[in-house]
């Protein structure tokens, strides 16, 4: 088990963003597993998803639940925490300890609330450098991580491919094609809508926005879920009752679980990182500091790289995963590709999936062993 | 298919490939002939399988491997990306043979093809005496339960390369272990050989 630390860096010469404004003294929260060797050549580095965090392998602070990834990291398991160094900070723009809307400013005293600069996951990537290069190690062997997390790997194989071994991205894309911004807007729309948002500033408020928050929840829950999944779970089954109620109370067993996961959701995470970090995931497109040229922007590309995707993810289906897998072709990187098949959908990735767990077993451990 | 870890085979490859060559072996199986081509010729080598439990195998020996289909997934690569491309006992499983031909003579400088011939003179026999679909060695299925669409024999493959503008430099016979200078159709070729396994290239315009 590890412990949360946080660490403040850029504490002199400020990180300029991508947006043109800089941050300055940037605390970065994370976790840590196993042991860095001698060598430094055992580092694996975990990049969360939209609303993971840092706690990958270890109970969560306020939900008390497993970490989120504990099926894949730990001793003896896919990613072995006896043989790796396993980091896994929560990104900037995020709510659990690291530089983001809910920490104060410290120029104004205050929580910057919608003050806080719009983010990108380049800008993300960038803060996490300063931590790897604090942890003082120069080549990462594995940056891994699904949806988002996808994001910040191909950013790193971008922005910096001199400091990456071999690269995981799982379920994930080169940019966000419209409807993904178009989900998103839809969950921003509601915390917005949400008249304790009161734009933003809510942190000594009684009345936080947990209702839009919550909602926003629901619908991004559904995108994550595939259709047979949710028949197959949910069907049209009532919940704890034989008849329909003829009312708006939660007839079904899918409303009253969707109801659930937007309760539960609000405690662990604030709504304003979500508006932010929502916003970088649409602002993503890995290519756009070269011209729309994937391959410009992957031509420095040594990595070893294995790209995983799964049959019933409509979000980040395994057509925008073939993508990176061609432009890496073309370029000539060592690349491999699977095609998982569940009825999982997006979600799949953080799920009991032994075929996922195998191929990144394989590749990690045949990797590290012809370093 | 189970054909294809004949090492014989590998050795004739492996002789037709100069060193440290970029290779892809199209139906790579489990990556055995990639990793004896890595260790004989030093290869940079990659790999495209359909089966999924192949492609674990292959990750985990460390293999660069696309889990995808020689009839679709060619196209996604550029032009003269290889080398060298090898197609071994596939041919005749795909879909559409010309279009995987030209692809691979179009991603490749040079293509290594094997396929079982169906013009031997036991599988034509097995036919012509029997009036039995052949299985052999070479051909281990039954008829209904083949994977097999595309049966062609050696004098069918050479015609389809004149037809799509490919050159046979070098036939292998894998009875003699020996490559030979191609020269041209005849019927004891397709008569003889229960493989045809050639190098091929694009004949330039």
């Amino acid at each position: 088990m590890s412990e949360n630390k946080i660490v403040e860096l850029a504490k002199e010469q400020a990180l300029v963003l991508d947006c043109g404004k800089s941050l300055k003294s940037i605390k970065t929260a994370y976790t840590t597993y196993g042991k860095l060797n001698a060598a430094k050549d055992n580092a694996i580095l975990i990049c969360h998803a939209l609303t993971g965090d840092q706690y990958v392998a270890s109970n969560h602070p306020i939900t008390k639940k497993e970490g989120w990834w504990s099926y894949i990291v730990g001793p003896e398991k896919p990613i072995d925490t006896n043989k790796f160094f396993v980091v896994c900070p929560n990104v900037i723009g995020g709510c659990m300890g690291s530089t983001g809307p809910k920490e104060v400013n410290s120029e104004t005293g205050k929580e910057y609330g919608t003050d806080f600069p719009v983010i990108t996951i380049a800008d993300m990537v960038r803060a996490q450098k300063l931590l790897i290069d604090y942890l003082g190690i120069e080549k990462i062997f594995c940056v891994t991580g699904g949806s988002m997390g996808g994001m910040l790997v191909l950013e790193w194989l971008s922005k910096f491919p001199e400091m990456v071994h071999s690269a995981i991205p799982i379920a994930t894309a080169t940019n966000h094609s419209a409807q993904n911004i178009a989900l998103n807007e839809l969950a921003r729309q509601s915390i917005m809508a949400d008249p304790n948002w009161n734009s933003g500033n809510y942190y000594n408020s009684d009345n936080k926005p947990l209702k839009g928050l919550s909602v926003a929840r629901m619908a991004a829950h559904i995108s994550y879920l595939s259709k047979d999944a949710l028949h197959s779970k949910f069907g049209r089954n009532l919940q704890d009752k034989n008849s329909l109620d003829y009312s708006f109370d939660a007839d079904f067993q899918i409303e009253s679980y969707l109801r659930h996961q937007g309760f539960t959701f609000v405690d662990r995470f604030d709504a304003n990182s979500y508006l932010y970090i929502t916003r970088a995931m649409d602002y993503f497109d890995v290519s756009s500091s070269n011209n729309g040229s994937l391959i410009e922007s992957f031509k420095n590309t040594s990595s070893k790289v294995l790209c995983i995707s799964f049959t019933s993810d409509w979000l980040y289906p395994t057509s925008e995963n073939k993508k990176i897998v061609k432009v890496f072709n073309t370029l000539g990187i060592n690349v491999s590709f699977i095609e998982i098949e569940t009825d999982g959908g997006h979600d799949s990735f953080l799920l009991e999936e032994p075929k996922l767990f195998e191929a990144m077993q394989g590749f990690i451990k045949s990797t590290y062993e012809n370093l | 298919m189970s054909l294809i870890n004949e090492k014989k085979d590998f050795k004739i490859i492996a002789d037709l490939i100069p060193a440290k060559s970029s290779v892809i072996d199209v139906g790579c199986n489990d990556g055995s002939l990639l990793e004896f081509l890595k260790e004989e010729k030093n290869i940079d080598g990659r790999g495209m399988e359909i089966d999924q439990q192949k492609v674990q195998l292959c990750l985990s020996k460390g293999i660069s491997v696309i889990e995808g289909d020689a009839d679709l997934d060619l196209y996604d690569y550029p032009d003269n990306l290889f080398d060298y491309s090898i197609l071994t006992y596939t041919l005749q499983a795909t879909k559409s043979p010309k279009n995987v031909l030209s692809e691979l003579v179009r991603i490749s400088s040079k293509a290594i093809i094997s396929f079982p011939n169906f013009g031997h003179w036991k599988i034509a026999s097995s036919l012509l005496l029997k009036r039995k679909m052949p299985i052999s060695e070479k051909l281990s299925y039954s008829w209904h339960e083949t994977p097999n669409l595309h049966f062609c024999t050696i004098n069918d493959f050479i015609d389809l390369c004149d037809e799509v503008g490919i050159r046979i430099e070098k036939q292998a016979n894998l009875k003699t272990n020996k490559l030979n200078k191609f020269n041209g159709k005849n019927l004891l070729n397709s008569y003889f050989n229960e493989v045809g396994l050639f190098l091929v290239s694009k004949i330039k315009n």
